[in-house]
């Protein structure tokens, strides 16, 4: 028979030993310690958040929100264009990495092969995904510099500042003629691009600015001049020069793609890319094994049970993580900074694909680090349009996850 | 005909097609198909990654100015204020020491509390106290890393300079603490995880000992998760590593091989941002220093996040 340990001995409900009293208070102590310390990171959020509004609730208001960068006068400097920006490319990039990582997600979660290799290349998928999600945003936006923006630099060497590449799409080169009425604007096709001008001899196809063919006609101007207004309007002096100008359609594109929209797109899309593997594969692991089997049970294939039964209950949980990555997409500023840049100079949001684009975040970091104070006011109003836009985007994914 | 409870039985099973169809089966092959590439793309994306990080820095390695051994163990880096290339001090030590005070002093803050607080989150807290601080990590962990940058420029800066005026305008305590905020919530979900995957049994074990509840969490939680806890701490540790745009911000431009955290820092991810804010062109061997400079980060966080999966696979406890 064993002992009855001391502390059973001595055991006095009422009156507890001083060991158990400092026990009892060290566990007070402790417990206040980690209520104080967990606190403090609400604290921080409120300290953070309430002297970015202080400094920046002042300079929010409808210039603000409709203008472009100014360089010279804050007062006037606005921030529409990254708006529209930030947007698009989040869009775009969430076009791109969605389906992608859901696709992973699917494969990872709902194909486990029964063969030993194909098992090991599982595993391998699975570990490689979580080494990409600890990869650095900024190494991902040099992978995005390489490939895109100068493709290795297989179709020659792309400078800075300077757009060149091989077009695919979307885009005519047109010289730019006054008519002779001073008036109505003709444009030439462009055939040698080389030639930044063209110099008017004879009569050659010619276009209005609607993209109607007209009949063009060439003026001697020590001949009298056409008297028919109409004909005015089609008629060039011979000798005029024209300069030569490109309209681009929103689906322009070339490659390599440069610092645009579309490398940007890309760039962020592989960023984002294992936290929606990630996520999506939770959701998956969430639906209970008793709905797959039910499926298979009707003699449905795989592919149909993931189609019509896994991944509809799994949605509210993918979009979720989707919406999630989106935030972060929004926010991510490194990788956009390496592939286009800081310029922060733009009076619109991009017009077509090649175009450049200016985010929230870059405008924020630009701003930020400008040393003038009323442009530092004005990275705090940003950030707090920023911030709103991704507390509305939490709150949806937040009302999303409630619904599972 | 098979009749059950009135209802007919489905053609398919009265002809005992228990398979799916031909056309399903078909189908399935080409999705499968998809699914795996887009899962091998993931893995081409790393070696896409490795390939351009060695292919562009051999451009940087191979350069007559530079020397591999000067590269890792030189303490002077004047990549961006020598003019004349073969004045160019490559030494990455400068930079290393400035991206390890900056990440010190971040996990000096987001490893105790990120680890305390997801003690109280799993063994203390109330569901009124968690209704508030989930939501409150989840928007701290939510917010743009370039906010954190402008927080410790506007406000973490000043204050340090008030209190001791010796910390210069740009250093790297401010960028430090910043840093450490953003990955308290990291360090903060994952642990709770760990914690929180500790059977129920373990901790009344405890408590019918005579254990109180700090007992339980310091002495039977917390080392029954160990493995998780330190692999959040490692992972904390390598995405402090590779943040850009606070050290941007805040950490200064100058590159110092010192131990003090009051002085400028010029880090890895600064010198990269910075490289990129100048106006040196494509092509030169400075600009190509920025992808020996990437190459280097890349190693070292990859190594963090691999030694943070294997001990959280191999030493994880499984219980039942």
């Amino acid at each position: 028979m064993s002992e009855l340990p001391k502390a059973l001995e001595s055991f006095n409900p009422v009156e507890p030993s001083p060991r158990t009293e400092l026990q009892r208070r060290r566990d007070r102590w402790f417990r206040g310690l980690c209520l104080a310390i967990a606190c403090s990171s609400v604290a921080i959020l409120g300290l953070l958040l309430i002297s970015i509004a202080y400094q920046g609730a002042t300079s929010i208001n409808s210039t603000f929100l409709s203008g472009s960068h100014d360089p010279e006068n804050p007062e006037q400097a606005g921030m529409y264009p990254s708006i529209i920006g930030s947007l698009l490319l989040c869009l775009l990039c969430g076009a791109v990495s969605l389906p992608i990582g859901v696709a992973a997600a699917v494969y990872l979660e709902e194909f486990q092969p029964k063969n030993r290799w194909l098992r090991q290349l599982h595993g391998l998928v699975q570990l490689n995904i979580s080494n990409l999600a600890g990869v650095p945003s900024v190494v991902y936006g040099l992978l995005g510099l390489t490939m895109f923006v100068y493709m290795f630099q297989l179709f020659g060497k792309l400078e800075k500042n300077q757009v060149s590449g091989i077009d695919f799409w979307g885009v005519q080169r047109y010289y730019q003629f006054v008519a002779a009425d001073d008036l109505t604007v003709i444009m030439v096709p462009l055939t040698d691009r080389t030639k930044s001008t063209l110099e008017i001899q004879e009569a050659c196809p010619a276009y209005d600015t609607d993209f109607n063919p007209i009949e063009l006609v060439v003026w001697d101007s020590r001949t009298p001049a056409p008297s028919d207004p109409e004909v005015l309007s089609r008629t060039v002096r011979q000798g005029e020069v024209g300069a030569a100008v490109e309209i681009y359609n929103w689906y322009y594109f070339r490659v390599p793609f440069g610092p645009s929209l579309l490398a940007a797109a890309l760039t962020l899309s592989l960023v984002i890319l294992p936290i929606i593997v990630i996520a999506s594969q939770e959701a998956l692991r969430a639906v209970p094994n008793s709905l797959r089997e039910a499926s298979a049970g009707m003699g449905a294939t795989r592919w149909q049970t993931v189609q019509q039964v896994t991944l509809p209950s799994a949605l509210p949980g993918v979009l979720t993580g989707a919406i999630l990555a989106m935030g972060r997409a929004i926010g991510e500023a490194a990788p956009i900074f390496v592939v286009l840049g800081g310029n922060i100079a733009r009076r619109t949001g991009p017009e077509h694909l090649m175009d450049s684009c200016v985010t929230m975040p870059i405008l924020i970091f630009a701003w930020a680090d400008n040393p003038v104070e009323q442009y530092r006011q004005l990275a705090a109003a940003a950030i707090i349009v920023l911030v709103a836009l991704l507390l509305v985007m939490n709150s949806v994914a937040i009302y999303l996850r409630g619904r599972t | 005909m098979i009749v059950n409870r009135g209802l007919p039985v489905p053609n398919a099973l009265q002809n005992k097609r228990y398979r799916a169809t031909g056309s399903a089966r078909r189908s399935e092959r080409l999705v499968v198909g998809a699914l795996v590439a887009c899962a091998l793309g993931t893995i081409a994306l790393s070696v896409l990654i490795v390939v351009m990080l060695i292919k562009e820095s051999w451009n940087f390695f191979s350069s007559p100015q530079v020397s591999l051994v000067e590269f890792l163990s030189g303490s002077e880096w004047t990549a961006l204020e020598e003019k004349e290339l073969d004045k160019v001090k490559f030494g990455i030590l400068p930079l290393l020491s400035g991206t390890l005070r900056v990440t010190g002093i971040a996990m000096l803050i987001a490893w105790p509390l990120g680890l305390i607080t997801a003690i109280y989150l799993s063994e203390f807290a109330s569901k009124r106290i968690r209704r508030v601080l989930k939501p409150a990590l989840e928007v701290l962990a939510g917010i743009p890393t370039v906010v954190f940058g402008y927080f410790a420029i506007l406000l973490i800066s000043p204050a340090l300079q008030w209190f001791s005026p010796s910390f210069d305008t740009f250093n790297a305590t401010s960028a430090g603490i910043a840093v450490g905020i953003l990955c308290l919530p990291l360090v903060c979900s994952l642990a709770e995880d760990a914690l929180s995957a500790v059977p129920t049994s373990l901790r009344e074990a405890v408590y019918s000992l005579g254990g109180t509840r700090m007992n339980t969490a310091v002495g039977v939680v917390v080392p029954a998760a160990l493995s998780g806890v330190i692999s959040a701490m490692l992972l904390a540790f390598s995405r402090a590593l590779g943040e850009t745009m606070v050290v941007a911000l805040a950490a200064g431009t100058s590159a110092t091989f010192t131990l003090d955290p009051r002085q400028q820092s010029q880090t890895m991810t600064g010198f990269i941002v910075e490289m990129l804010k100048s106006d040196l062109e494509y092509g030169t061997v400075q600009y190509y220093s920025l992808f020996g400079v990437a190459l280097a980060l890349f190693v070292i966080t990859f190594g963090m996040t691999m030694l943070g999966q294997i001990i959280r696979r191999r030493y994880r406890e499984v219980y039942q």
